[in-house]
């Protein structure tokens, strides 16, 4: 099966630091794809990379197959690649469709068409079963922090996009939110979309993923399916890099 | 010896499956379902004029379809007026709700029990209450056409007797039977296993909907499972099988409620979990049930040593379990419902380890682990649908009874 995104051989430095070692990752439709690593492993540079935040020194990026060139955001919005942050970048001041439909606002006409991004937010909403919010016209800082991952998961699938990247969804949640950020993790791949989820929690990672994908000092220490390993493996590719038969050798990528 | 289905056979098979499709699809298009039962447009014509005289589906008009042509008629349930009582009796919670054909939710009571002894009148008195007052409330041309439970227990297929139900200290009570003469409505009381329930509402409206095999875990006080194999529920051969919970993974280890002793209900289920907490408390008005191992998994997340290892070694006990059963029973999926959503999602790592140690690399290879999608609806919407089997067997025969 051909991985929905791909990268090969990316290297990224910032300076004189080398951040990024000829990088290999691969992400698939319809399953989710757990990146872990350390603190300073290199996670968010890959991340942003494959954003096109940051170009890349070398290396190649395949969309559904084929070569593609990455310049800016925009690009990768483009693709159908979708990035959720940390913060959310959320505006508290606006409403949940507002949000939603921030600086790429439906118009008909000279005025904002607001009716149908109402339905289309409903809808977004409703296709990944969140009843968890009583109005998309609420203001998001009414929201609590769930919710309010929720709408920013939501933002990002309603672009028809493809490739739905996470960082930390579940960082600041409590247990029972955490569950149902989880279970619509998992229901974002199971409609078909290649999902990237950044984690440290490793019960969160083995819940929901189909692959996990260890970063271990800028290298990718290994990318194996999640059925075949145990916790104290991940734990090891994390912290050493490798584990028995898996992982670097020598320090450098197999 | 006959030598093949009649035509009245034929005819009440396509009935039956018609209403099927309506009643687990939603509104359908004719058009939408003649591709779908390989039927021709006359037949598909004939059965819905036959169901909708009957009063069990309507057709309509559909909105705009923006396409050319006159638009094929939708066949929808009715679902406001053809409806089922289904009870849930668990060990903490009672309770009742009105369903309507097509799976919708149109009314429900609920109650905290208190756990004790089994007390069959005051129980099946208080749900058939419960029941009439939601009767009260409708209009005079819905008719109910079928109720059905979900305990705790095991349940004697033929007659709904609960042979044994530790957690809800029940045995040998003849609940179909007593809940049946309670309501009054004529009607027999159709009895089920929650689990086993659970698993048929996952298979056909959850998370499980098109797996064909699934494996459905409960948990309560204790460990409840349904096993759906090639699309069925398995029963056994007096409806007791499913028992996953008193699968013995720990030879000696701790005492169960059924007698035996390591059960993987005694490793896994509440009283394991809290007591390796520390967070047993045996005076009847504490904190149990749900609130308490909800408790103890956000404890953990909060970084309490004691809980956290309290959810390893529980964990370590599932994921035993499960890779067991996925040897034997190749699921393409297996669903942590009740009480074990929260600890699946609390000790993932070490169930899926467990797993990877002990399923074989085949069977695990395109296994999928999910969480209920039901979650607390579960038990109610299988003794639903337990209770609507009879109506889509036979449709019109069913209602003739009823209305008879």
């Amino acid at each position: 099966m051909t991985p929905l995104l791909e990268v090969r051989g990316v290297d990224k430095s910032f300076g004189p630091v080398q951040v990024l070692h000829d990088v290999n990752f691969q992400a698939h439709a319809g399953e989710v794809t757990a990146l872990v690593g350390d603190n300073g492993a290199g996670k968010s540079t890959l991340v942003k990379c494959i954003g096109g935040i940051h170009p890349i020194d070398s290396g190649d990026m395949l969309f559904d197959g084929a070569p593609v060139h990455v310049h800016g955001p925009r690009d990768a919005g483009e693709l159908g690649i979708e990035i959720v942050y940390q913060d959310l970048a959320l505006c508290d001041n606006l409403d949940i469709v507002q949000n939603m439909f921030l600086g790429r606002e439906r118009r008909s006409g000279l005025v904002l068409d607001e009716a149908t991004m109402e339905e289309l937010a409903e809808q977004t909403l409703s296709g990944l079963s969140v009843r968890t919010v009583k109005s998309i016209r609420q203001q998001v800082s009414s929201l609590s922090g769930g919710q309010r991952q929720t709408v920013a998961i939501a933002k990002a699938v309603l672009w028809n996009s493809k490739v739905v990247i996470l960082d930390e969804p579940t960082a600041a949640l409590g247990v029972a939110q955490t569950a149902q950020v989880l279970e619509l993790v998992r229901r974002l791949a199971d409609t078909g979309l290649a999902v990237v989820l950044i984690s440290h929690n490793m019960n969160d990672v083995f819940a929901v993923s189909d692959r996990i994908a260890a970063l271990y000092l800028g290298r990718m220490a290994a990318q194996v399916k999640t059925a075949d390993v145990t916790h104290a493996q991940v734990v090891e590719l994390i912290t050493a890099g490798r584990s028995g038969d898996l992982g670097l050798k020598n320090g450098v990528t197999p | 010896m006959r030598a093949g289905p009649s035509q009245e056979d034929i005819r009440r098979h396509n009935l039956g499956a018609l209403l099927r499709h309506v009643h687990l699809g939603g509104p359908i298009s004719r058009a939408e379902l003649t591709t779908r039962m390989g039927l021709n447009r006359s037949t598909i014509m004939a059965l819905t004029s036959d169901l909708t005289a009957a009063g069990l589906v309507r057709e309509e008009l559909p909105r705009e379809t923006g396409r050319a042509g006159r638009p094929s008629l939708v066949v929808r349930p009715e679902s406001s007026r053809v409806y089922v009582f289904a009870f849930d009796v668990g060990p903490d919670r009672l309770a009742v709700a009105r369903v309507g054909l097509g799976g919708a939710i149109l009314d429900r009571r609920e109650v905290a029990r208190r756990r004790g002894p089994f007390e069959l009148e005051e129980l099946a008195g208080m749900l058939a209450g419960f029941a009439r007052q939601m009767r009260r409330k409708t209009r005079d041309d819905t008719v109910c056409v079928g109720a059905a439970a979900a305990v705790s227990g095991g349940v004697r297929k033929g007659d709904g007797v609960i042979r044994f139900g530790p957690n809800l200290q029940a045995e040998e009570v003849p609940f179909g039977e007593e809940l049946g003469r309670r309501l009054g409505l004529g009607l027999p009381v159709s009895v089920g296993n929650d689990a086993n329930l659970a698993a048929l509402a996952e298979h056909s409206r959850g998370v499980g909907m098109a797996v064909r095999d699934l494996l459905y875990l409960h948990g309560d006080v204790g460990i409840g499972g349904g096993i759906i194999a090639g699309g069925h529920l398995l029963g056994g051969h007096e409806g007791y099988g499913g028992e996953v919970g008193h699968m013995v993974v720990n030879p000696g280890g701790r005492a169960c409620g059924c007698g035996s002793s390591g059960c993987l209900e005694a490793e896994v289920g509440e009283r394991a979990l809290l007591e390796a907490a520390g967070r047993l408390n045996p005076h009847p008005d504490a904190h149990q049930g749900r609130e308490a191992v909800r408790a103890v998994v956000d404890a953990a997340d909060r970084g309490d040593i004691r809980a956290q290892e309290a959810l390893k070694r529980v964990g370590d006990w599932l994921g035993l379990g499960v890779a067991n059963l996925v040897n034997i029973f190749n699921p393409e999926m297996v669903v942590f419902g009740g009480m074990l959503r929260e600890v699946y999602l609390g000790s993932a790592a070490q169930v899926r380890t467990r797993l990877a140690l002990h399923a074989m690399a085949p069977q695990r290879e395109k296994l999928r682990l999910r969480t209920s999608s039901l979650a607390d609806d579960a038990t109610l919407v299988g003794a639903a649908e337990l209770a609507f089997a009879h109506v889509l067997a036979d449709p019109l025969e069913a209602l003739a009874r009823v209305q008879g």
